[in-house]
């Protein structure tokens, strides 16, 4: 678990008291989960005027679904963050202006020094996916992350590896089968 | 596409969490995600393993104005400070005004100190930032105001019907969502019972003057829950 890795049962608690109308415990949550939450809006946005709008929608949203967590359905930091990415790409789908290839490669240095097997000692044991990100050969794995953490569409992702778009294509569903297969074992 | 083959399920859940489906197919399987539980559950399986990726980014600390920002969206603080004007903004609702596209987004507010015969059931919209109606109830619930609050998505030739999804029951229409001011609607006892059996609304897009079969046929767009009765 990373230092300020948020406790699920904690935000569960948070989420649960926002669902019965208690706002301080959506002010304790934005306290405890906003950082990583514009973590993710920034990266995707790229801009952080707009990636700080995208905050306040999120937690505007939190505040009024807080009812429609459910916290058998998955972990409750799972769920806030994925609100934050789905906001972000239908925020993009409007307003991100087109991929530069200058933008690419200025991306290109930060997702080389994110090494999944360090990160996954930084998680514990929960982070099965992050073990089984590392089986899988590296351009592949870079499409994946440009995907998850860039908000890159199938295109974007082939002009930023210069392969061909179908290429890209088959290399993301082959990765998910055998992520699939890994995550299964 | 086969919806049905549980491989090809999971895989379209997978693109679907991580991003990559998009555009009309993305919207498509939304819908699907409303309608079917086990599509649901594959979407959080993976929202679940992908969140992984997002715990490996260094925390970002938001500007001091973002949480006044929110708390006064939803609460209204008199205290806080004025709005950030920004261009950004202004320029997205723009664009999001004409390329509006009904998502499964529903807000829900509970109106904190309603007078006791009424009660905000649910706004609808296509996203928080864009209310199209709100529900509001007159307990004990012979009554439905559906006032219009925001623009209503044009759909030519369609209606909006608004159904109440009781707990482990069918769909029950409550009629057709006005296009433009307000409507009262009295319940039928059998729409008030599911009104008072159910933990969601649905909107669904029907054939001018709503649907011909008594359930819903044409696409689910907005799903929200509703607050227990009381």
């Amino acid at each position: 678990m990373t230092p300020n890795e948020p406790d699920g049962a904690e935000l569960e608690a948070l989420l649960s008291r926002c669902a019965a109308g208690d706002r301080s415990a959506l002010e304790t949550l934005y306290a405890r989960v906003a950082p990583i939450l514009l973590a993710v809006l920034l990266r995707m946005l790229r801009r952080r005027d707009a990636a700080e709008d995208a905050l306040q929608d999120v937690f505007v949203s939190v505040w009024q679904r807080a009812r429609q967590f459910d916290p058998i359905r998955g972990r409750a930091l799972a769920w806030l963050v994925s609100m934050a990415r789905y906001r972000a790409i239908d925020l993009q789908r409007a307003a991100r202006p087109a991929l530069a290839l200058s933008e690419v490669s200025a991306l290109e240095p930060q997702l080389q020094s994110e090494d999944p097997a360090e990160a996954s000692e930084m998680l514990g044991s929960g982070a099965l996916l992050l073990r089984c990100l590392e089986q899988i050969a590296a351009p592949q794995r870079r499409c994946l992350m440009l995907a998850y953490q860039d908000g890159l569409t199938h295109s974007e992702i082939a002009r930023a590896v210069n392969e061909p778009l179908g290429t890209v294509k088959s290399w993301v569903r082959r990765s998910l089968i055998a992520l699939r297969r890994c995550l299964e074992s | 596409m086969n919806y049905e083959r549980p491989e090809l399920l999971d895989r379209l859940a997978a693109e679907y969490a991580l991003g990559t489906l998009r555009g009309r197919a993305r919207r498509r399987f939304e819908r699907l995600c409303v309608a079917s539980a086990a599509v649901r559950s594959a979407v959080y399986r993976w929202e679940d393993h992908w969140s992984a990726m997002s715990r490996t980014l260094p925390q970002v600390q938001p500007s001091a104005q973002v949480w006044p920002a929110v708390s006064r969206r939803l609460f209204g603080d008199a205290g806080a400070a004025p709005p950030r004007a920004s261009r950004w903004r202004t320029w997205q609702f723009a664009l999001a005004a004409t390329l509006v596209a009904l998502a499964i987004i529903a807000g829900l507010i509970v109106r904190q100190q309603a007078p006791p015969a009424l009660q905000t059931l649910a706004v609808l919209g296509t996203d928080s930032a864009h209310p199209v109606w709100r529900l509001e109830r007159r307990l004990p619930l012979a009554a439905l105001t559906i006032e219009v609050i925001g623009p209503v998505p044009e759909a030519a030739g369609k209606s909006y019907e608004l159904w109440a999804l009781p707990r482990g029951g069918t769909p029950v229409s409550l009629g057709l969502l006005p296009a433009a001011g307000s409507a009262e609607r009295t319940l039928s006892e059998r729409q008030r019972r599911a009104l008072l059996a159910a933990d969601k609304v649905a909107v669904s897009v029907e054939p001018a003057g709503g649907s011909p079969t008594g359930s819903p046929t044409g696409p689910i767009v907005i799903v929200t829950g509703v607050p227990a009765p009381g």
